[in-house]
């Protein structure tokens, strides 16, 4: 039931916040280096992937721990708590080859959201 | 199941409607009036950009805080006693001579609000947010921030709850300055990325 | 879902409107919007995803067209309804009584 949330609160709210991080241990699917490539899927519910990265190919460089999963927390369907990692793609695998030879992308990557690629 | 909530009103209704939801809901004993007081104060005079320039410019001066800064952004910040809402999950990244960082929230908005308070209306809105993945540079350009085509470009997407802040590159000449008097020269732009630190104050 | 606000790559929304001596809040309007979202948050009205879920429903054009805080009062409303904490007949009513001038 919702509750009204007190004056006198909100000095300590401010700084306290609400991470979404869960003190769970989560085996970690993904290590850094890893060649991975982003599921397809396009749910009509809430979801934190962009369309400009589904199916495109890229490398984790980063594990920020386990948190709260989106896409089913927003459907009340679970906290689902599982890793996220910072993936880096080239500009070029994103946009074309028209782009900047230098440039990258970073973006937060839920392990749902994620597959190894197959090796070359 | 009823219908999806649609609305009818007129843009110029939108003070009369939060007014209106803010009534009811303070009748209702949902809303503290005082709250919503309290928390516009401290978003609007307390916190802002003031508070990532100390922490930007304690990095400059102090190697081994810049070293924790990069490792674990969240506990580095919180020794300056930034911490909250907005801000649980701080990752900061740095420029180099090679590399320009900038950052974005291409879904909504997402900014880290204990370092820079609340977002600019244009980081919020659809040019930037559309933009700033696919074509960086002309973003830059359009902040008037020009970069060469040997440095690379890193844009940063917070979709998820990691929010982000940039550390800019001390500008040359201000080896004189005091921290406080560096922490002047770092603009809200320059931790987001669209700008650079001013070069004098 | 694949709405209107997944903006990343898009082309087409128009120059960056910079305006570097923009106040926090324009109008006070978006001051009670600001504390109102939180505390909602704050008294479990809804979790951080069911509130970016909402906006993302809205109507697309009036994603695109309305004033940042909008979509904020947009989602918070879609709340209350479902929760039963409002009625848009009660807030139609209210929005007549203030504009008459009622206290």
């Amino acid at each position: 039931m919702p509750t009204m949330f007190p004056a006198s609160q909100v000095d300590g709210l401010i700084r306290t916040g609400g991470s979404c991080r869960v003190n769970v241990a989560v085996k970690a699917g993904f290590s850094c280096g890893d060649k991975i490539y982003v599921v397809n899927i396009n749910p009509v519910t809430h979801t934190r992937l962009p369309q400009y990265v589904r199916g495109k190919r890229g490398v984790v460089v980063g594990d920020h721990g386990v948190f709260v999963f989106p896409d089913t927390n927003a459907e009340l369907r679970g906290e689902k708590p599982q890793h996220v990692y910072s993936v880096m793609f080239t500009a070029r695998d994103l946009w074309g080859d028209t782009t900047p030879a230098n440039d990258k992308l970073y973006i937060d990557l839920f392990e749902d959201y994620i597959r190894h690629a197959d090796p070359k | 199941m009823s219908k999806d909530h649609d609305h009818d009103y007129q843009p110029s209704d939108i003070s009369l409607r939060v007014k209106a939801v803010e009534s009811l809901l303070v009748e209702k004993g949902l809303i503290d009036r005082e709250a919503i007081d309290r928390l516009v104060d401290a978003y609007e005079n307390k916190i802002g950009p003031h508070n990532g320039a100390r922490v930007v410019a304690r990095a400059w001066c102090d190697p081994e805080f810049k070293k924790r800064l990069l490792a674990d952004g969240t506990k580095a910040i919180a020794e300056l006693g930034y911490t909250g809402i907005q801000g649980e999950d701080m990752v900061v990244v740095e420029h180099t001579a090679n590399i320009h960082n900038m950052v974005v929230c291409t879904l909504c908005s997402c900014y880290p609000w204990p370092t820079l308070g609340l977002p600019p209306n244009w980081y919020k809105a659809a040019p930037y947010r559309s933009r700033a993945v696919i074509d960086p540079r002309g973003v830059l350009k359009e902040f008037g921030v020009d970069i060469p085509e040997s440095t690379e470009v890193r844009v940063w997407d917070s979709n998820a709850e990691l929010r982000y802040l940039v550390l800019p590159s001390r500008p040359e000449g201000t080896e004189k300055l005091s921290e406080s008097d560096l922490a002047k020269l770092v603009t809200r732009d320059s931790m987001i990325g669209v700008g650079l630190p001013k070069t004098s104050a | 879902m694949n709405g209107i606000h997944d903006l990343g790559g898009r082309h087409g929304m128009g120059p960056i409107d910079i305006d570097p001596e923009q106040p926090i809040f324009h109008a006070e309007w978006e001051r009670r919007m600001f504390g109102m979202f939180i505390l909602a948050f704050a008294g479990g009205h809804f979790n951080i995803d069911q509130f970016r879920s909402a906006i993302e429903q809205m109507q697309p054009s009036r994603y695109l067209e309305s004033d940042y805080y909008e979509h904020w009062l947009h989602s918070l409303e879609t709340w209350c309804i479902k929760n039963g904490s409002l009625t848009e007949e009660e807030i139609d009513q209210r929005m007549k009584k203030l504009a008459e001038g009622a206290p």
